[in-house]
């Protein structure tokens, strides 16, 4: 199959994102942005400590601020950093500042988990899991077998947006404006938390500032604004500081991954002995990861543990399980390739029977120069240059969904959906796909979305956004051309079925009218359609394959990685809008990217305490990091179903990233994120072993 | 005219003025303060002196308005720009100086106004991203980023407007490695960047 490098493939190819403007202009409201008259203020006490309990506290000084309204430090044990003590409720910012700098609390610290390696249970001590001998049995005398461990550290979502909402009740009805990604999912909240009937909570989120996977539901901070808005009769705002967000808002676990894989000599994957450990919050799991994933590794058998440490919670982080479960997996591979002697994409095209991502890989290994490709370690000079490659894939469920499409009589088309754009350009997304079907001129297309109000949708969350609501935009965009159509042949007095729309203009094969004329035809004011069918848009079966190869230089005397390049190849079915697609791969990668060499939470081994809650020494990768990208949206043929795509593109990178980087020196880095003092030690065992 | 007295503007002044641990806690590691120049001398006493902790009324001249404020001597320069003059542009993120989502344009260079006290700003002229749109038309630097769908979820980006917005002024046509290096103290988590790089590239080439 040919490439369309230009990427062409989508039903909005040339149209910008409908919300850029209000972007780039700061007109876009975001929840944060709401500051209404008579405003209270609300922020959680916070425990600064891994395991804490207050043998002290003393909340007088604070209630004595002038404008605090109510000091509640109903908790006196705090079981991580950020843990929620108690609460200030103040009628200005200056109030509950000052009130919280009043608070008083002797603590009594205790000895925290902080670390994963020292509080996981030992391999040998883990029961055996199913399979476990017959996958035993497959390596027994296999020629090849390997035995690793990799692990991964904690990501935070780090949302610029902070969590949180303003929330003004009034009476028996509230307003809420929630940063989140499930619109509908913090109405059911806010509902239950006011005691209100679901008609008269109206939850806003028109614009949201990223999410990841964290901001679903009202949370702690959505519900303390309600609850103080309600008792005070007056608008409450409560957000997030970067403290509180990077230690009490959700993060990636993070994880060790111990592998025993056995191979015959072709390369064939026999079986494999895989335990995980996941480092989760204090109590509860969610350190599941996906391992190994997409390979077949024949007779496996598999155990996984999570690990309670003192720390913040785990929440759902843009496919999560998968980067990290990926990283150990591709690096095995490219381990047990350098074992076997073999070429690594040789050994994936083995274990990967996709044929999507076997045409992916061969057509990005073009691309990518990877007949060029050294064998590891064997680049000359100080700065070495290194490939590698990694895998993607996603689930692809239905889901409910209504989208609603008026037509106006001065032509203008609204396409309505209460489901959120968090980034991903889903306004734009269910404008076009609706438009894809009515047929008219993008400039008479607008989308509502984000608010309750409008016809229910999912959450963005599980990618599942565009797949649950492009199939009803294009239902509902079709019903209501049919619509206009009739209009328009009661007029020309003609069966409507020999009606089309061409170039934006009605027409019967003889006679044309344009756009406007036709909308004002319209009789009863507007048409308008609402769907929660799919329509003859049924989604069938298409995936959500990628691959990913990587060109990077390691400096051997520094330990500096500097990533070159990167070819994402990603099968999302039917692209709806070209650009958002593209920039969705992009910043999953660069994401990916930003796991596998910087970001890391550290807490302190003694105390607990989170020692980089902030962004300078909790490093996002930045301008200067960002690499040559080049995203290809993969169709293949007949795909005719919309896929979302928020998460399979991160998924490949770190891995292939660690891969490129084993290319290059000649030795494995299995801890992420590969910071210069890793590859340093690496290369010293190397020199060592030499 | 961009004033270089740098009254106003330097950090160790702003240290000065504001005095307490938690700022002081807030400062350390950030970069510098005023993009594109080394941190200046500091800065004669400011007007932070006269302000009383219960607060007092400021003028600050915001797009070309002159308005007046009340603030405390605490209050930040971002902080009475959305709270009080209902300019949200600009956004908090990270506090310290350290992601530019609040970054405005103070006599035209580009400062990050969580770092800056309100009072500070007074007798110089701040511009917000808002500020930019001149007659209900964009400038050239948010069309390029309209153009290029330099943005995602968006909340960074009135930060690498304006910052840009300086960057073509302290280099007209930036190649692909100078408006990396420019952009260098704005963070998009999204991960835009790509786009927002072709954005300011074009601006650059658009630029007389």
């Amino acid at each position: 199959m040919s490439i369309e490098k230009d990427n062409r493939v989508a039903l909005e190819n040339d149209g910008m994102r409908l919300d850029i403007v209000a972007k780039v202009t700061g007109a876009a409201k975001y929840s944060t942005d709401q500051y209404l008259p008579n405003l209270l203020w609300a922020a959680f006490i916070r425990c600064p400590y891994g395991e804490a309990t207050a043998s002290k506290s003393s909340k007088e000084k604070a209630e004595k601020v002038k404008g605090v309204l109510e000091v509640n430090m109903g908790n006196p044990r705090g079981r991580y950093d950020g843990d929620r003590v108690g609460y200030i409720c103040a009628e200005s910012r200056h109030a509950l500042e000052e009130a919280m700098a009043a608070i008083e609390i002797e603590w009594q610290v205790g000895k925290p988990k902080t670390r994963l390696s020292r509080e996981k249970t030992p391999l040998e001590k883990i029961d055996a899991p199913q399979r476990a001998n017959e996958a035993a049995q497959a390596m027994e005398n296999a020629p090849v077998v390997i035995e690793r461990t990799y692990d991964t550290q904690v990501q935070t979502h780090c949302s610029l947006e902070p969590h949180g909402g303003t929330v003004d009740a009034k009476g028996d009805s509230a307003i809420a404006w929630v940063s989140t990604q499930g619109t509908f999912s913090v109405r059911d909240d806010l509902v239950r938390t006011l005691q209100m009937r679901p008609t008269n909570v109206e939850v806003h989120c028109e614009y949201v500032g990223g999410g990841f996977g964290s901001k679903f539901g009202a949370g702690p901070e959505g519900d303390l604004a309600a609850r103080m808005s309600k008792k005070y009769g007056r608008p409450c705002r409560c957000f997030c500081s970067r403290y509180e967000e990077q230690t009490d808002t959700g993060m990636r676990p993070g994880s060790m991954q111990y592998m025993k894989v056995a191979a015959d000599k072709s390369g064939k994957i026999l079986g494999a002995r895989i335990h995980t450990w996941g480092s989760v919050g204090t109590n509860g799991g969610g350190g599941g990861m996906s391992n190994p994933s997409r390979y077949n590794f024949g007779v496996v058998a598999k155990s996984h543990q999570d690990v309670n440490l003192n720390s913040g919670g785990p929440r759902a982080m843009r496919a999560p399980g998968h980067p990290q479960g990926m990283f150990a997996v591709e690096l095995m591979i490219d381990e047990l390739a350098a074992e076997l002697g073999m070429d690594p994409m040789a050994l994936r095209l083995k274990a990967d029977g996709n044929r999507t991502r076997s045409e992916m890989m061969q057509i990005g290994a073009d691309m990518i120069g990877w007949k060029d490709r050294l064998p590891n370690g064997s680049a000359k000079g100080v700065i070495k240059r290194g490939l590698g490659m990694g895998v993607t894939d996603w689930g692809n469920g239905g889901g409910r969904a209504t989208v609603g499409v008026n037509i106006h009589r001065d032509g203008t088309v609204e396409v309505l959906s209460g489901s959120q754009d968090i980034g991903t350009g889903f306004r734009t997304m269910v404008a076009s796909a609706a438009r894809s079907q009515i047929g008219c001129d993008r400039k008479y297309v607008t989308a509502k979305v984000g608010d309750s109000r409008l016809p229910p949708g999912p959450g963005s969350g599980g990618s599942v956004t565009s797949r649950m609501v492009a199939p009803k935009a294009m239902n509902a965009g079709l019903l209501a051309k049919q619509e206009l159509l009739k209009a328009v042949a009661a007029e020309w007095k003609t069966d409507a079925a020999k009606l089309s729309i061409k170039d934006g203009a009605i027409t019967d094969g003889q006679q044309t009218l344009d756009w406007e004329k036709a909308c004002k035809l319209i009789p009863n004011g507007q048409i308008s359609i609402t769907s929660s069918d799919d329509g003859p848009f049924a989604p069938r079966g298409t995936g959500s394959e990628g691959v990913q190869f990587v060109d990077l230089t390691v400096d051997t005397e520094t330990g500096i990685v500097r990533v070159k390049k990167i070819i994402a190849l990603q099968n999302v079915g039917q692209a709806v809008f070209r650009s958002g697609v593209e920039n969705q791969i992009t910043g999953g990668v660069i994401q990916g990217l930003s796991f596998a060499l910087f970001e890391n939470r550290i807490l302190n081994r003694e105390n607990g305490t989170m020692v980089n809650p902030n962004m300078e020494f909790y490093k996002i990768a930045g301008s200067m990091d960002i690499p040559e990208i080049i995203p290809i949206i993969w169709k293949n043929e007949g795909d005719v179903s919309v896929n979302s795509v928020g998460e399979p593109p991160g998924i490949a990178t770190p891995g292939a990233i660690g891969c490129a980087i084993y290319n290059a020196i000649g030795v494995p880095v299995r801890s992420m994120p590969m910071t210069p003092d890793k590859i340093l030690a690496a290369l010293a065992t190397k020199e060592t072993i030499g | 005219m961009p004033s270089n007295d740098g009254k106003g503007l330097s950090r160790r002044g702003f240290l000065r003025g504001a005095g307490t641990a938690a700022v002081t806690t807030g400062v350390i590691g950030i970069p510098v303060f005023v993009h594109g120049e080394e941190p200046q001398a500091p800065a004669a006493p400011t007007d932070i002196d006269k302000i009383a902790s219960t607060g007092a009324t400021i003028s600050l001249s915001i797009n070309g308005q002159a308005k007046e404020f009340t603030v405390s001597p605490a209050d930040t320069l971002l902080q009475v720009i959305r709270e009080q003059a209902n300019l949200t542009g600009a956004k908090e993120v990270c506090s310290r100086g350290s992601c530019g989502a609040c970054t405005v344009l103070v006599d035209g260079k580009s400062v990050n106004s969580c770092l800056m006290l309100a009072v500070d700003a007074v007798g110089h002229q701040v511009t917000t991203v808002e500020g930019l749109v001149k007659e209900g038309n964009l400038d050239p630097v948010q069309k390029a980023f309209a153009e290029h769908d330099a943005c995602q979820c968006g909340y960074c980006i009135p930060g690498f407007v304006v910052r840009s917005k300086a960057l073509l002024t302290e280099v007209p046509h930036p190649n692909r490695e100078q408006v990396k290096e420019g952009l260098c103290g704005n963070i998009c988590r999204c991960a835009a960047y790509v786009r927002i790089f072709d954005a300011v590239e074009a601006a650059g080439k658009e630029n007389a």
